[in-house]
């Protein structure tokens, strides 16, 4: 065969314990093309992947690289083969330079003083093969220590690879420095200094803007052009139809079939993917709109670093409505929601729920005012939810205190079992049981009990970060639904997305962010992607303030609602 | 090509609890094996010398009573230590300082009856004392984590050091003679701790020989609640939430550095509350009055993976152990009494890589390459 | 798992069968004794070898005399009250009728433990202590200070041979010792060592003493006798502390030394004069003979024992050849006197010697090193210092009583000086 497949996978089959992650799977890659892999959560797309990359071995099957048989038992081996993945999560040494995380993983003589010392001891005699390998010894460990010292040398040679690939890394930074875009091209950067062919990419979308992603879409092409065999793994069906030539759809750990790209739709993949139709349409139900449940004044907040993240931000969120918030990643909304729910010193600025200003209160006080925060960071675990214990006992995480016992010593763990079960129940959680430490758990699902806790305890203002955040369309769409029924029972709801086109149609307004700044507030049915494009990106500033009447421009005003309500 | 045999390391998941009991079975007995053969080279007959450790000696005591109540006394502290320091250790609070809190817990104690004297009769001493060495403890222990939340120092290193501190002021109260230290016996010239038990004695239900100490059925009903504390308040989910994730306690609203603070006041307060026990068994303060528990305690919590039904069943098998093996050295000259520690140490090991076992397998695959 | 098992039963049945062919040896017991150890009876030198040491020796001896003793250990116990009762019982409960601790620090629990009833039978005795019963409890000790003057005429003897003198035309002598004026012992120790120096030299000695503030160090013993060498010029160097350090930094720095415990000529071949040494078997048999004999009687035959040169249970170490010609004559003629009774140390008698070698006694007045008469010229006074540091009257006889030398003096005689850091 002259053009033999970059990949080719025969009858995989991959099980952890009882549980199969991947029956005979097969799967092909052609030279020079990018594939993209699709599948919901847990279809073990990221599983199959892994065994290419050497961290699992598969039970069994066969794997070919260019034609021949191979058995890859390491990421060494992987790497030796030309194979290189960037995980989902950054394997990184945060406290290195982008340089020094990539000289890392170099292979230096480990003895090379022992192998010139034989050969000196084979060629001299007596007194003079002791001087001489002495010498050599000498020298050897000092050119053995300077390979391992770290030499100027490597900032040039990373620079390098990224200009070839139209990169911009700084090679002295550190990583604890880098933004996740920076360093998901850090990770492409090291996988493609190894030489690698073969490049495996898992959900790299998942945490950039829709500018980053494009230009990622942009390194891809080129590689490709220069005869890089690609895998993408993505959600994302318009990302799938933008990048690649064909699309390998996994469902439950099956292989389902591979179209080619031109002969697909978002309708099509969809269909293969969940097995079912489902509506893409998300309702926007019409939901007589009330007076403002919270209101947020000139708020500003500083971040971790003492940089001002949200910069005199004013808004505010009626019952019965979804705001969306829309922005580049990191450029406030994380600020934003901490200080709503009272994790965060507030500089200056009110925050007024239900004519009331809470600014200051206790964060337990700011819950039990009905104010739900839930944020969903990027690695999915870690706020919101104690990884190690039950989803019992996460359910009851806000409410133990106060709940239905408020003066019991006791924790009414009998109230979180049936909450537990209510929630596995209406949303479909896979689980063993309720008692089940939720880090056992697949993203989805740990998100699913998440929003479910927060929807449970019955807020008026739900904050919301990204709760669809890696999230299979099956279970996006059961969240929309749940904060829909949410609004129509006349919560407020402040919604912090990524997807512009989900936020589109489902919020009733939506308010961008630049830098920490309000670049407007938009009803979601009067714009359109482009001009929201354009705000998140500071291009387009809608606000300005009218000198004539002390107000501003540029926020959208509810037309049954006057003004003096508001205040 | 050729075949070649690969091992590499899997997880397991879903263990029953027949598997777990038996490794740990086979983990200890062939720790107890390699003891044998140890004993074997040292000329001594390894039957007698484990009949001897498992019977705490009972077989051949002239007063089998006392044996078993040297053993409780042993027992007690220990059980409440690892008990009081797997509080702080379910909160990811590394208190390693049991050895000064004990030493604090039982100087305070002490200092009742020697300075002040019977104060109204034996039971009110004893609540006083309790009280005292509960209180001296916790603020002792309480300043670890009261640094911990205000300045983010680090508690290992302040506990640890906080050790040698109760022990070095412990020594001085010993070796110091003064009119102010009234920890001393006025008799001696030479400086020894004076014995609290002139004055007060810890009250006792005597069975024939035998009496049991009060301090037992009260660390029973510690661990008790210490269960009941850990699994079903709200305390006990506070401190749960904290040590897994302590971005999400403070998500949900609770007040962390309290909760820290609280926690470890409550795991001084018990580890001083043995060292009190202690004293009642002992009668005089000493440097060495702690027996290692502060240390051994971290050991015991671990080993039980900070459960109080298992803290108590490692706390037993670790002080038979200890105890048998001093009652057998008694008729051994070529092994002292130290030889506990080395079959400590290798049942240590022994469990740990039964752990390890337990949680992930070694898997062979012969395969062509 | 089968093939684990049964490696399991192999081994198993392998220790069984070797279990068998080690058996222990019998015979009628005359008498089970039980000791209590601070450190480890395995221990090739120090405190509890010496005591192991001295019980082993008199066992043998009783063996030779026909009676069969059998020893029961409980080693590394720790001065902690729990820890040593424990030890106690497990003694007692293995039948042993004669206990002895070896350390200070047992003392309450010894105490208490001969209190119970149900140990009645049992003997205690305690080594270094001071209290005791009437029927099963004594304390059990020895005069060192008697070995430790005698050193001192050796120590003096030397110096004066060595003809090495200060500044201040004195001959400098140094102490290592491990405590001061806080424990009699060494204090004792330290006055009887320098008075014995006095009886060659007079008022030209000056003994210098250095304290390291623990039993044994070596590190800190080394520095201490090499502080004393190199700042103080000290030709001599004497110990109350547990390793041979001292005398082997005297042999580095090529001066001389009196070592404790055993003859430390081993050590420093060069450098080692006489030292002070405990025969602890003269005690361990008389105390297991009586109780073989008559254990009744063991109060009233052995009681509190106090014993010094006369019985054998303290002595010095074999005279080196290190020391001058004339030492062991001056060293018997001393130990004679003492023996005999006829003098002891701490009296208001000074010995000294004429040219003949002839024990000269006068007359004088024991003064502290701050100018206080303790022991008046004229034997009708005798003091110890109360907590202020003036003297205080207390009974005596001939020459201080025991108590004052096992327990109150709180003095240095004139001639030492004490170094701090």
């Amino acid at each position: 065969m002259a053009d033999a497949f970059a990949i080719e996978l025969k009858n995989i089959k991959k099980s952890f314990g009882a549980v199969a992650a991947n029956r005979n799977i097969n799967l092909s890659l052609r030279q020079g093309e990018i594939l993209a892999l699709l599948g919901e959560n847990g279809s073990g797309k990221t599983t199959l992947m892994n065994m290419l990359s050497g961290i699992y071995r598969p039970d069994g099957g066969e794997i070919f690289v260019n034609g021949e048989r191979v058995d890859i038992a390491s990421p060494e081996d992987a790497k030796r083969l030309g194979i290189g993945m960037v995980h989902q999560h950054y394997r990184l040494v945060e406290v290195f330079s982008a340089a020094d995380n990539i000289w890392l993983g170099r292979n230096c003589p480990k003895y090379p003083f022992r192998e010139k010392l034989k050969s000196v001891c084979a060629e001299k005699k007596g007194w003079r093969r002791l001087t001489a390998g002495g010498k050599v010894l000498v020298c050897g460990a000092g050119a053995a220590f300077s390979e391992r010292l770290l030499r100027k040398k490597r900032y040039q040679e990373v620079e390098k690879i990224c200009s070839a690939f139209g990169f911009s890394i700084d090679p002295a930074k550190k990583v604890y420095n880098m933004a996740v875009s920076e360093k998901q091209t850090l990770e492409i950067v090291k996988v493609l200094y190894y030489g690698a062919r073969i490049i495996i990419l898992d959900e790299p979308t998942a945490v950039l803007t829709v500018q980053e992603t494009e230009k990622l879409f942009e390194v891809l092409r080129r590689m490709k052009a220069e005869g890089h065999s690609i895998i993408i793994i993505t959600h994302k069906l318009n990302e799938v139809l933008a990048i690649s030539d064909r699309v390998a759809v996994l469902r439950k750990g099956e292989y389902v079939g591979t179209v080619e790209t031109a002969e697909a739709n978002e309708q099509m993949l969809t269909d293969l993917m969940v097995g079912h139709r489902v509506d893409l349409n998300i309702e926007r139900p019409v939901v007589e709109k009330k007076k403002p449940l919270l209101e947020i004044r000139n708020l500003t907040v500083r971040n971790d670093e003492g940089v001002r993240a949200i910069d005199d931000v004013s808004f505010y969120i009626r019952g019965g409505e979804i705001l969306g918030v829309a922005g580049i990643a990191g450029c406030g909304q994380r600020e934003l929601c901490e200080a709503i729910a009272g994790l965060r010193k507030i500089e200056s600025g009110e925050m007024v729920h239900k004519g009331e200003n809470i600014v200051g209160l206790m964060p337990r006080e700011i819950i039990e005012k009905g104010i739900s925060m839930s944020f969903i960071p990027e690695d999915r675990l870690g706020m919101g939810l104690a990884p190690s214990l039950s989803i019992t006992d996460n359910m009851l995480l806000k409410t133990y205190k106060t709940g239905s016992r408020p003066f019991s010593p006791f924790v009414d763990r009998r109230r979180g079992r049936a909450e537990a079960a209510r929630i596995i129940e209406e949303l479909g959680v896979v689980t063993p049981s309720t008692e089940t430490p939720v880090r056992r758990l697949s993203g989805g699902n740990v998100q699913k009990v998440l929003v479910g806790r927060e929807i449970q305890s019955g807020p008026n203002v739900i904050v919301t970060a990204y709760p669809v955040r890696g999230l299979d369309i099956h279970s996006s769409y059961a969240i929309y639904d749940i904060l829909n029924r949410q609004k129509e029972s006349g919560v407020g709801i402040l919604f912090v997305g990524e997807d512009l086109d989900v936020m589109l149609a489902l919020c009733d307004k939506i308010m961008v962010l630049c830098h920490g700044r309000v670049m407007g507030i938009v009803h979601a049915s009067k714009t359109s992607k482009e001009e929201l494009g354009l705000m998140m990106t500071g291009t387009l500033n809608l606000v300005r303030d009218d000198a004539d009447a002390g107000k501003k421009t540029g926020i959208a005003r509810d037309t049954n609602i006057r003004e003096d309500d508001v205040r | 090509m050729k075949t070649m045999k690969r091992f590499h390391i899997v997880r397991r998941e879903g263990v029953s609890l027949r598997r777990k009991c038996l490794y740990y079975v086979i983990a200890i007995f062939s720790a107890l094996l390699l003891g044998a053969l140890l004993l074997l080279t040292c000329g001594v007959n390894p039957l007698d010398y484990y009949a001897k450790v498992f019977t705490i000696g009972l077989s051949t005591a002239r007063f089998p009573a006392k044996q078993v109540e040297n053993f409780l006394n042993a027992l007690v502290p220990l059980v409440l230590t690892s008990l009081a320091l797997s509080v702080a250790y379910k909160m990811r609070f590394w208190n390693v300082g049991g050895e000064g809190q004990f030493l604090i817990g039982a100087t305070a104690a002490a200092a009742i009856p020697l300075g002040l004297g019977s104060v109204g009769g034996t039971v009110p001493t004893l609540l006083l004392m309790a009280a005292a060495a509960m209180l001296a403890s916790a603020l002792w222990g309480g300043i670890t984590a009261f640094f911990k939340v205000k300045f983010g120092t680090n508690e290992t290193l302040l506990t640890l050091m906080l050790n040698y501190v109760a022990l070095y002021f412990v020594s001085f109260l010993g070796e110091t003679k003064g009119k102010w230290n009234f920890f001393l016996r006025t008799d001696s010239d030479r400086p020894i701790f004076a014995s609290v038990f002139d004055t007060v004695a810890m009250p006792a239900l005597r069975i024939g020989d035998f009496s049991l100490s009060l301090a037992l059925p009260l660390t029973v009903l510690i661990c008790v609640f210490l269960w009941f504390y850990l699994k079903k308040t709200k305390q006990g989910y506070e401190i749960a939430v904290i040590g897994d994730s302590p971005g999400t306690a403070r998500y949900a609203g609770m007040k962390t550095g309290w909760i820290v603070v609280r926690t470890m006041l409550l795991s001084s307060a018990l580890v001083g509350l043995a060292g009190f026990f202690k004293l009642m068994t002992s009668g005089s303060l000493s440097a060495s009055i702690t027996d290692n528990v502060g240390w051994t305690g971290v050991v015991v919590a671990w080993l039980s993976k900070l459960e109080p039904l298992g803290i108590v069943a490692t706390s037993v098998l670790i002080c038979v152990l200890r105890f048998g093996c001093s009652q057998a050295s008694v008729n051994v000259s070529a092994v002292d009494s130290r030889f506990s520690d080395i079959l400590q140490g290798v049942i240590l090991f022994a469990v740990l890589a039964a752990d390890f076992l337990l949680r992930f397998k070694i898997a062979k695959k012969e395969e062509a390459c | 798992m089968k093939k684990v098992l049964s490696l399991f039963l192999a081994v198993l049945m392998l220790t069984g069968v070797l279990a068998l062919v080690s058996c222990g040896s019998g015979g009628a017991v005359d008498l089970t004794v039980g000791a209590v150890y601070i450190g480890s009876q395995t221990e090739p030198a120090g405190y509890t070898y010496a005591h192991a040491n001295g019980i082993k020796k008199a066992i043998e001896a009783l063996k030779k005399e026909g009676y069969n003793v059998k020893l029961l250990v409980r080693d590394n116990v720790p001065e902690e009250d729990a820890a040593v009762t424990e030890a106690i019982d497990a003694l007692a409960g293995q039948g042993c009728e004669l206990i002895f601790g070896i350390s200070f620090g047992y003392l309450n629990a010894f105490s208490s433990a001969a209190e119970k009833p149900e140990y009645k039978d049992i003997v205690f005795s305690h080594a270094t202590g001071y209290l005791s019963n009437e029927t099963n409890f004594n304390n059990y000790f020895g005069r060192i200070y008697q070995a430790r003057y005698l050193s001192g005429i050796a120590a003096g003897l030397k110096a004066k041979a060595n003809g090495v003198k200060g500044q201040d035309n004195k001959y400098h002598i140094g102490y290592v010792s491990a405590y001061g004026t806080e424990y009699a012992e060494t204090c004792s120790g330290i006055n009887a060592f320098t008075l014995g120096v006095q009886a060659i030299l007079g008022d030209e000695a000056l003994v210098h003493v250095k304290t390291i503030n623990t039993w044994g160090d070596p590190q800190k013993e080394k520095q201490a006798a090499e502080a004393l060498i190199n700042t103080y010029g000290c030709v001599v160097i004497g110990q109350h502390c547990d390793s041979a350090q001292p005398q082997i930094a005297a042999q580095n720095a090529g001066v001389f030394g009196c070592g404790y415990n055993s003859d430390m000529t081993e050590s420093a071949k060069d450098a080692h004069l006489v030292a002070p040494i405990w025969n602890w078997d003269v005690y361990y048999k008389l105390a297991m003979k009586t109780v073989i004999t008559d254990r009744t009687a063991f109060m009233e035959d052995v009681g509190n024992y106090y014993g010094g040169l006369k019985e054998g249970f303290v002595d010095i170490s074999p005279v080196s050849k290190n020391c001058t010609s004339d030492t062991q004559d001056k060293v018997d003629a001393v130990r004679e006197l003492i023996i005999s009774g006829e003098w002891d140390v701490f009296s208001n008698v000074k010995l000294s010697f004429d040219a003949d070698g002839k024990v000269v006694r006068t007359e004088s007045a024991l003064v502290t090193n701050e100018g206080k008469t303790v022991i008046s010229a004229d034997n009708s006074s005798y003091y110890v210092l109360n907590d202020a540091g003036e003297p205080v009257a207390v009974e005596g006889g001939a020459s201080a009583v025991d108590s004052i030398i096992k327990g109150s003096m709180n003095y240095f005689v004139a001639g030492i000086e004490v170094e701090n850091d």
